[in-house]
């Protein structure tokens, strides 16, 4: 006979509430097992700046010519990014000019200066710029105040974040032009990605509408995942429920919009159209 | 910041930009998935509550039916039912679904949990046995306690009867008849360094032997 061939009992009544009681006193719900390191939003940027600076280290001089993004080659994505730096030194140094910018064409003048350089000299003016926001960061101390920047308001400490989060995706960029494997953000970073991503969901969904609000518990699995319980949209009416279930890292993919939900190991419950609705509101995060 | 199951808002008022989502927007097609252990599994690891509630609903019959067989005792059997669930709330990392069914393995846990709590309760009798040899006025036992120790005697009697002979000896004047290891190698008639190797002997023997009776019970 094998082990699994125990005869079921009739559970006594009262035992599954005290278990569950029990185990969520051991350990709170949301939490990954095993947790991660806890770091500050500013280690997050400074990891990300590191790994995207050791990436255009490795880059040989026939990958900075290569087509990127939109008309970008890599050296004008790196441009781009140059001039997201300067628009953020703006914001920190308390220019309100930045605020309604727009993320594009607000960079496109960094982008074009990079044009005829040579590549070690747009790599050294980025890591320039990625070291004096770190420092004016630095200056700024208080990472809850709200800093205004390409038409996010929101408090410094989350703007780093959403910095981390935009150099990874660049960083992915890259490597699939220039044919690296991709990378993954460390867990403790990864885990401020998707914390941010979770909150930051409902305003996803006001970008693209919904017919009706959902009331989503979102799980992430792997190491910097976690368990969200999310009230997304806010037209009156009786929420449906739906649950998404599906790896950290996909999910930042999605946000960033370099994946579909169809490349997706994505375990839905609930109204499929419902569901289908807040995965386009994922993907409207992308800052591109 | 720490994970919340609460309601989660935007981090402030937020304008957005034309251009700030560039892509169109797209209603992804999203297939409905049933759970499987791993995902179960997954779930679990990420902190998802629900994933254990419906673990328990699925599960706890059988978990509670192997701990019941075990014990023969319900309160106890409830006691090994909360320890296996909070044990894979707690490390759910330790279910390798490739290596068998999440059934197996709560099964299993909780046949070792209550093998536990029936060693754990003879050395108590074993103790508390001692104890009375030396106290003038005993005790008596609750009707509970005295139901728990035969139950759980009986579980291990059979396992006894399977050792040697020179073994199964000393098990038995030290075990159910509350000798010290000085007394055990008196009645007996050897060293006492002789009595302890083949209580430790004995001991080691009967732990696997229980183990493997109470496996092959169902």
């Amino acid at each position: 006979m094998t082990a699994d061939t125990s005869q079921p009992m009739v559970v006594p009544a009262g035992l599954r509430e005290r278990v569950l009681e029990a185990s969520r006193q051991a350990r709170a719900a949301g939490r990954t097992v095993p947790d991660v390191q806890e770091i500050s939003p500013a280690e997050a940027f400074s990891r990300a700046a590191d790994a995207f600076y050791g990436l255009l280290c490795a880059l040989g001089d026939e990958d900075w010519p290569r087509p990127a993004l939109r008309d970008l080659d890599v050296q004008g994505l790196v441009g781009h990014l140059i001039g997201v730096e300067e628009d953020v030194h703006r914001c920190l140094s308390g220019d309100p000019g930045v605020a309604e910018a727009d993320h594009i064409s607000s960079t496109r003048a960094a982008a074009a200066r990079q044009a005829g350089r040579p590549p070690a000299a747009t790599r050294t003016e980025w890591r320039s710029a990625a070291g004096r926001s770190l420092d004016l960061v630095s200056a700024a101390g208080d990472l809850e105040a709200e800093v205004a920047v390409h038409g996010m308001r929101l408090p410094l400490g989350a703007l780093l974040v959403v910095r981390a989060f935009e150099l990874w995706t660049h960083d992915n960029d890259i490597r699939r032009v220039a044919g690296l494997p991709a990378s993954v953000p460390d867990p403790s970073t990864l885990r401020l990605m998707t914390e941010l991503a979770a909150r930051l969901l409902p305003y996803g969904a006001t970008l693209t509408g919904l017919r009706q609000p959902v009331s989503l518990r979102l799980v992430l699995t792997g190491p910097g995942g976690g368990t969200w319980d999310v009230a997304v949209g806010e037209r009156a009416g009786d929420p449906a429920s739906v649950r998404i279930v599906t790896d950290a890292v996909g999910f930042c993919r999605l946000v960033a919009n370099r994946v579909t939900a169809a490349d997706l190991d994505l375990h839905v419950t609930g109204d499929p159209g419902r569901a289908a609705e807040v995965v386009a509101a994922v993907a409207a995060l992308a800052l591109d | 910041m720490p994970a919340t199951l609460q309601e989660v808002r935007p981090c402030g008022p937020v304008t957005p930009a034309p251009a700030r989502c560039t892509a169109e927007v797209r209603r992804a097609s999203v297939p409905e998935v049933g759970g499987t252990d791993a995902l179960l599994a997954a779930r679990l690891g990420a902190g998802d509550d629900h994933a254990l509630a419906e673990v328990f609903d699925r599960l706890a019959p059988v978990v509670y039916g192997a701990a019941l067989r075990v014990l023969g005792e319900n309160s106890a059997a409830q006691d090994v039912v909360q320890d296996v669930f909070v044990e894979l709330w707690n490390r759910p990392d330790r279910y390798d679904p490739a290596a068998g069914s999440l059934r197996t393995y709560l099964i299993v846990l909780a046949r070792h949990r209550a093998v536990d709590a029936v060693r754990s309760e003879l050395r108590r009798i074993a103790r508390q046995q001692r104890h009375y040899r030396l106290t003038p006025e005993q005790p008596h036992l609750s009707v509970c306690e005295e139901v728990t120790a035969a139950e759980a005697a009986s579980v291990v009697r059979a396992a006894v009867r399977q050792l040697p002979e020179a073994q199964r000896r000393v098990v038995e004047l030290a075990y159910f008849q509350g000798l010290t290891c000085r007394e055990v190698a008196l009645v007996a008639d050897i060293p006492e360094g002789t009595a302890k190797s083949r209580l430790r002997l004995a001991l080691a023997k009967l732990e696997t032997v229980l183990d493997r009776e109470l496996l092959e019970w169902s």
